[in-house]
């Protein structure tokens, strides 16, 4: 028995994944040390100040339209990408999916919906491709990356920009949506960490995301009739109860912090009423922003250690196959 | 401490985590004398304009003319909101089911065979919690 038994990603989408949100994090500690300057300065001093910050901001800025671009051809021109295509249109399921985790979190529903389920175990075969937060990702990451590129493209320009709406506050209007925009996107990524990092089967990261199917062997022991995902045999690490209590509560004040800066921080195009820094609350947004960064960080330090477990896996796949052609349990198949 | 961790056996938990403070707290205060117990220059010299004095900035407030930007603004201030009640939500949705799945799996220091649980009778294994 794996806990791998879950891996749908392939060679491709492990690297793609991983550089986009590389790409993606350079731009949130670049954009948002500008954003939320108050109160993640050091940030900008640590990159080089102002002018370094922009500079960075902006070639991450095309390294992340090249990535578009390159996903968007080679799902429209591989069979792959466009058979796929069919997998991420919502479905019914999904919004049952949804209400059984609201059940099963009130303790209504004893297992989560095939739709939901991160670990799949022994019914494998029930869970689709993409889960339904899955398939939410798909979306908003889909509508947040255009507007973002399409603001981003505009904003390089200001004073290009500012041919079109006369004035320089119309041209900063611009930069602040852009901005705004990125919230939306940073919150979301900030439970995208949690979700695949704290879940208790996978703890401290799902490796689905980093080692490619082609790598995981598939064991179907079809003559064991089993009851159930199996998750009861797998042995929880020691110190999850600590750290995912300790990261969650992170995450929400990370997710809350960040929020309630958009709001204070976000006017047009400057905040309607300017906060004085010092008092409390400003002490607490700079605290809550600066640990909504350290999740980020964390997410970066996880997207490394998913790799270095790819290298390791692939590293002991190769030690095996060199020892004996066929492996006891399944046959190692090397490509797609 | 209810479960061992054998690479830091003979050292105390107390005398790990306080010289860990002590680290962190040398470490910080090396740095902040070192740059000179200096004032944070981020907070001096700000510039503070109101628009009825006429301060500094108030030029900014002239060009807030444009009501298609304006509502462009305001609509994605909510989305902000809305999207962020809702990934709060996901948040909790999620931390509460991990939660419940935790509570099935089995826990360090239990030497039960997985065998003994599934053949407890009840169908989900053990729920501990």
């Amino acid at each position: 028995m794996t806990n791998l038994d879950h891996g749908k990603f392939t060679r491709v989408t492990t690297l793609f994944h991983s550089l986009l949100a590389l790409d993606v994090f350079l731009l949130f500690f670049t954009g948002y040390a500008i954003m939320f300057n108050s109160e993640l300065w050091w940030m900008m001093e640590l990159m080089g100040g102002a002018t370094g910050v922009t500079a960075l901001h902006r070639i991450a800025g095309v390294g992340l339209v090249a990535l578009i671009v390159f996903w968007t051809v080679l799902m429209l021109i591989s069979p792959t990408g466009r058979s796929n295509f069919r997998e991420i249109l919502p479905a019914k399921a999904d919004t049952e999916a949804f209400i059984q985790d609201v059940q099963f979190m009130l303790g209504r529903a004893d297992e989560r919906h095939p739709h939901a389920r991160q670990f799949a175990g022994h019914e494998a075969d029930e869970v689709p491709l993409l889960s339904y937060v899955g398939k939410g990702v798909v979306y908003i990451f889909a509508v947040e990356l255009l507007l973002l590129t399409v603001s981003g493209l505009l904003i390089w320009s200001k004073t290009g920009l500012m041919q079109y709406f006369a004035t320089r506050t119309a041209a900063m209007a611009f930069v602040v949506f852009h901005g705004l925009l990125g919230v939306i996107m940073l919150m979301g990524v900030m439970f995208h960490i949690f979700e695949h990092g704290m879940h208790p089967a996978f703890y401290p990261v799902e490796t689905k995301a980093f080692i490619p199917r082609s790598m995981i062997p598939e064991s179907h022991d079809d003559d064991e009739d089993h009851e159930g995902t199996g998750i009861e045999r797998l042995e929880l690490s020691p110190s999850w109860h600590s750290v995912s209590t300790i990261f969650g509560s992170l995450v929400v004040i990370g997710i809350v912090s960040v929020l309630m800066g958009s709001i204070v921080r976000g006017g047009y195009p400057v905040p309607r009423e300017l906060v004085v820094s010092g008092d409390v609350t400003n002490l607490l947004l700079t605290v809550g922003i600066n640990i909504g960064m350290f999740v980020l960080f964390v997410g970066l330090i996880l997207s490394m250690y998913g790799n270095v477990m790819r290298v390791r896996w692939e590293k002991e796949m190769r030690r095996q196959r060199n020892r004996e052609t066929v492996a006891d349990g399944g046959d190692p198949n090397s490509d797609d | 401490m209810s479960y061992e961790t054998p690479e830091v056996e003979g050292y105390s938990p107390i005398a790990v985590f306080v010289s860990a403070i002590v680290g962190i707290a040398v470490a910080v205060l090396s740095v902040w004398w070192a740059s000179g117990f200096g004032p944070f220059y981020e907070t001096l010299f700000r510039v503070d304009p109101t628009i009825e004095g006429g301060g500094v900035g108030t030029d900014w407030v002239a060009g807030n003319a444009i009501p298609a930007l304006d509502f462009l603004i305001a609509l994605i201030h909510a989305a902000d909101v809305l999207m962020g009640v809702f990934i709060l939500v996901m948040v909790f949705l999620h931390w509460a089911s991990f939660r419940r799945i935790a509570a099935r799996m089995r826990h360090p220091g239990t030497d039960e065979e997985p065998e003994t649980v599934m053949a407890d009778g009840s169908g989900d294994g053990g729920e501990a919690e």
